[in-house]
């Protein structure tokens, strides 16, 4: 009900963009002389776009591989996508080491199955170094608006962020004892109280422990590992025993839940420094059975359609000015600052850090 | 007295005379190179359902990188679990699933004597009703103890205080106890499940004259009924302490916020929570396991060796019940209570939940049947029952039948290689479920690329037959221990063939056996999820699978009602089933 409402309005902004993103082509059609001059003749590339259009229509299907489980957005986005191409969504769940799992076996077999897959920054690191299982990212239209900070060295197009924050209790935490920030976490008030996901492991607690190690430093961490956190690894459940009343906080939470949870007893925070975040988006794989397919849809993800779908459920865009006209509360945590997020490169490090001070 | 030595069984096998007839009953009927046509067939397919997936995961353990990468082989993988951390972790893996196996075996036991032997009232009704949560997903149990039983909000907790007026929590399930608990919701139903068809079946003559020789009730029940359940018995606590040791969502739920590890933990985090999955430490730690484990089914062929165990002959075979006298009320305030404690408390939580916006907020204004709506709206969700039914109607006979096969050769012949295939069959029990889908992964997808398995719903369905033919055989086997050899002869010399033996001898009287196998693999089909997430394919999802999404998701009402529409479903399949067994009985 809710979705279909939400699906019409989607449907209805999709034709709105397609309009909207001819005239941004006209735009650049307008402007022609200056990339002509910068060695980028823009209708050139227009009409280069075009033969991946058709020819991806005429693919007719795409394989998406998600290790974003159980979002009802995917299912959203798979028919917007549909809906502007005509091109039919295939969409295979898993969590990331499975999906991983597979995509590699899959490809060592010969077995080219999936042509995108949406996952973590990373993920996508292994991906590519390891695995190498990823094309290069084919350059798109909508692929030079994102955000400078979003266009990434790894082969991945960045789609939207996952930011964490931090839940209170409200029938426990009074408005005034409320923590503000992450270095709140650490007064000796809260000792016994915090519900943490386990940073010991591949996380969101573990990207709670790289961010606020980078940024606050050790002590910090020490003094948190002294409030003898409670730890858990499963994100949903957690929220709904902190809200039963078990514990005053749970961090850090996914923030986007907060309107899953509306109408219980607690509260999400923003903390002052800013939010870790996850940053999740498309990769082209190898072999890839419909490629056109998969460019149309790596260039859809990134355009104003899923961006907007995104930040109406708290996500962070990567394409600026998307968020306008939102909600208060779904603005505030669509917009809040990114504070930090892991690096793939230093994990077993960190990791071996996390497990010597939350022993 | 109770243990008969065996009359040599060769005599059945090696000496029924031949017969004429397709090459189908030729193959199983005696002529010698049928037979080991036949036995090759079988080795054949228990081998591609167990010896290939794990030798994939063998190589896995040997190999720098898993199957389809450039790598070495080394050793690796054994040195890097030669811990005396891991050492510590295996003993308390050991000790908690003892700690659950006994107690769960003991109950087990005592209630399908009860169930199965005395004249306790309302017996048939609490045979159903007190398997209820082995069909119920484990997460949706941890959930509800979760809410019973955390000490600062738990319902029993609250009641406890308000009764005592103390601030102490009575019960904590974050703890030791609270893990071995939350195991021991589904091996007591499990074990009861596989033990009291043999109950049932078995000839209280024995019994009788043990009472007639003075005997008291407890020594009969000691000496008498205990041995001659001793295949099941060692049976049950096998299957039982093996999959404790494999248990992994109970420590996950309520042992990781007390600090408790176990092995599967362990393989959990190196698969899913390291940067790269190591799934070279992975294998060789479950490798190391399964050879601790084959020692107990060595101990196993030993202890029943050259015995036997035969209670269902050609006479008498009349269930009788004890009559307790007043003490049936006992037996019966004991179920009663049982009932309450593992069924009513859980799954009442659930089914309240379910009406409600939010599981723990039961005010009026948050009464509710959008969950059940949303389910019923849900389009993948019937796909997936679709598949899953299809799955579950099909593995479970499947599987059945290869599992009734497979013990029928190893308890009712002396064929060369029937212990090896007993043996084969036990491999899939014996590698945490985990790693095994990730064996199947392995073995499916790198089949040569004309065999159209992988990516297709036989891959599950293979993986489902592979998972259920440990229960298969031992619930099979069990059975076949108990029926006398004088049946078989008996039918064989009134001129029926070897198919005809079959059907009316071992099949319809080890039919409860059938059946009771058949439910319980339909429904591990129905719950399995570490293989199915590794093999299902676009439009090929079973219900597991959706309800991980759905739970992954936050939507832990929804699963709830799946859960409870699950449960009505066992209660119609054990309602059909009790009642043809009575019907049966009756007919006997």
């Amino acid at each position: 009900m809710t979705t279909n409402t939400s699906m019409t309005s989607a449907i209805q902004k999709a034709s709105a963009i397609q309009k909207w993103s001819r005239r941004v082509f006209m735009a650049a059609a307008g402007s022609l002389a200056i990339s002509a001059a910068a060695g980028l003749p823009a209708l050139a590339q227009d009409a280069e776009w075009q033969k991946v259009i058709d020819a991806g229509k005429k693919e007719g299907s795409l394989v998406l591989y998600t290790a974003l489980v159980g979002q009802p957005s995917t299912k959203q986005i798979a028919e917007a996508f549909t809906k502007q191409y005509g091109i039919s969504v295939e969409v295979l769940e898993a969590r990331a080491s499975e999906i991983r799992e597979r995509v590699r076996v899959e490809q060592a077999a010969g077995r080219f199955a999936a042509d995108v897959m949406f996952t973590s920054e990373g993920q996508t690191m292994l991906y590519d170094k390891e695995d190498k299982s990823v094309d290069p990212l084919p350059v798109t239209p909508n692929s030079q608006k994102i955000g400078d900070k979003f266009k990434l060295k790894v082969p991945m197009a960045s789609v939207m962020t996952i930011p964490y924050g931090i839940m209170i209790n409200t029938g426990l935490v009074k408005p005034a004892d409320e923590p503000k920030s992450w270095k709140d976490i650490a007064d000796p008030k809260w000792q016994g109280k915090i519900l943490s996901d386990d940073p010991r492991a591949i996380g969101a607690g573990y990207l709670w422990f790289f961010s606020t190690h980078d940024k606050i430093g050790e002590d910090y961490l020490r003094k948190v590992a002294s409030q003898k956190l409670v730890f858990t690894r499963d994100q949903r459940e957690s929220q709904r025993r902190t809200a039963r009343g078990e514990y005053s906080i749970y961090m850090p939470v996914i923030m986007t839940d907060f309107s899953d949870l509306k109408g219980l007893p607690v509260k999400f925070i923003i903390p002052e420094e800013g939010v870790p975040y996850v940053l999740y988006g498309t990769v082209m794989l190898k072999k890839a059975p419909h490629p056109n397919a998969a460019k149309l849809y790596l260039d859809f993800m990134q355009g104003p359609v899923v961006q907007k779908i995104y930040a109406s459920l708290g996500y962070g865009p990567v394409l600026p000015g998307m968020t306008e006209g939102l909600p208060a509360d779904v603005k505030a945590i669509s917009e809040a600052k990114l504070y930090g997020t892991t690096d793939t490169t230093r994990q077993n490090e960190m990791l071996a850090k996390s497990k010597d001070i939350f022993k | 007295m109770t243990i008969i030595h065996n009359r040599p069984l060769d005599d059945i096998a090696e000496t029924a005379p031949t017969i004429a007839g397709n090459a189908f009953t030729r193959a199983f009927s005696g002529g010698s190179l049928w037979r080991l046509i036949g036995m090759l067939v079988l080795i054949l397919i228990l081998g591609f359902l167990t010896i290939y997936p794990l030798a994939m995961l063998l190589y896995g353990s040997l190999h720098s990188t898993p199957p389809g990468m450039a790598g070495e082989f080394n050793l690796n993988g054994y040195r890097s679990i030669m811990t005396t951390q891991n050492l510590i972790v295996l003993a308390n893996t050991i000790g908690i699933s003892l700690a659950k196996t006994i107690p769960s075996l003991t109950i087990a036991v005592f209630l399908a004597w009860i169930v199965a032997r005395t004249d306790t009232p309302f017996r048939g009704t609490l045979e159903v009703l007190i398997t209820l949560p082995f069909f119920i997903p484990p997460i949706l149990t941890a959930m509800a103890w979760g809410m019973l039983a955390n000490p600062q909000v738990g319902v029993i907790n609250m009641v406890w205080r308000w009764l005592t007026g103390g601030t102490d929590p009575l019960v904590n399930i974050y703890s030791y106890g609270g893990v071995i608990w939350h195991m021991c919701q589904y091996s007591i139903p499990f074990l009861f499940l596989f033990m009291v068809d043999a109950f049932r079946a078995m000839d209280p003559s024995l019994e009788e004259s043990s009472r007639m020789c003075g005997a008291s009730r407890w020594t009969t029940f000691r000496k008498i009924t205990l041995l001659l359940m001793l295949p099941v018995l060692t049976s049950s606590f096998m299957l039982s302490f093996i999959k404790g040791i494999e248990t992994f969502e109970s420590a996950l739920f309520f042992g990781l916020p007390a600090g408790i590890k176990v092995i599967t933990t362990d393989i959990y985090e190196s698969i899913n929570h390291r940067a790269t999955p190591d799934y070279q430490y992975a294998t060789s730690l479950s490798f190391a396991i399964m050879g601790l484990m084959f020692l107990l089914v060595i101990w196993q062929w030993w202890m029943l060796r050259g015995k036997s165990f035969q209670t269902v002959t050609g006479k008498g075979f009349r269930p009788s019940v004890m009559e307790l006298g007043p003490w049936r009320w006992v037996t019966f305030a004991f179920c009663v209570l049982f009932f309450f404690v593992t069924v009513v408390l859980p799954i009442g939580q659930l089914m309240l939940g379910s009406f409600f916006r939010f599981f723990g907020f039961y005010t009026y204004d948050m009464l509710t049947l959008e969950h059940y709506r949303s389910v019923f709206a849900n389009s993948e969700f019937w796909r997936a029952v679709r598949n899953t039914m299809m799955l579950g109607l099909l593995g479970a006979t499947a599987t059945m039948a290869l599992g009734a096969i497979v013990a029928y050769i190893s308890v009712r012949t002396r064929w060369r290689g029937r212990n090896l295939i007993d043996s084969m069959a036990w491999l899939p029990w014996m590698m945490p479920g985990m790693v095994l889908g990730v064996g199947f992964l392995w073995a499916f997808a790198m089949l040569p690329g004309p065999i159209p398995i992988y990516g297709t719903i036989w891959a599950l369905l293979l993986a489902y037959i592979a998972l259920g033919t440990p229960v298969s055989v031992r619930v099979m086997t069990g059975a076949y221990h108990q029926l006398s050899y004088d049946l078989e002869e008996c039918s064989r010399v009134h001129g029926a063939s070897w198919f005809q033996t079959m059907w009316r001898i071992m099949v319809a009287l080890a039919w409860p056996a059938f059946a009771v196998g058949w439910v319980l693999t339909f429904f591990g089909i129905m719950r399995e999820l570490s293989a199915s997430i590794l093999l299902y394919s676009v439009g090929s999802e079973t219900l597991a699978v959706v309800l991980m999404k759905l739970w992954a998701n936050g939507n832990a009402e929804q699963v709830s009602v799946i859960g409870l529409m699950m449960m009505l479903l066992v209660i119609v399949f054990r309602w059909v089933q009790l009642s043809f067994i009575k019907a049966r009985i009756s007919k006997l």
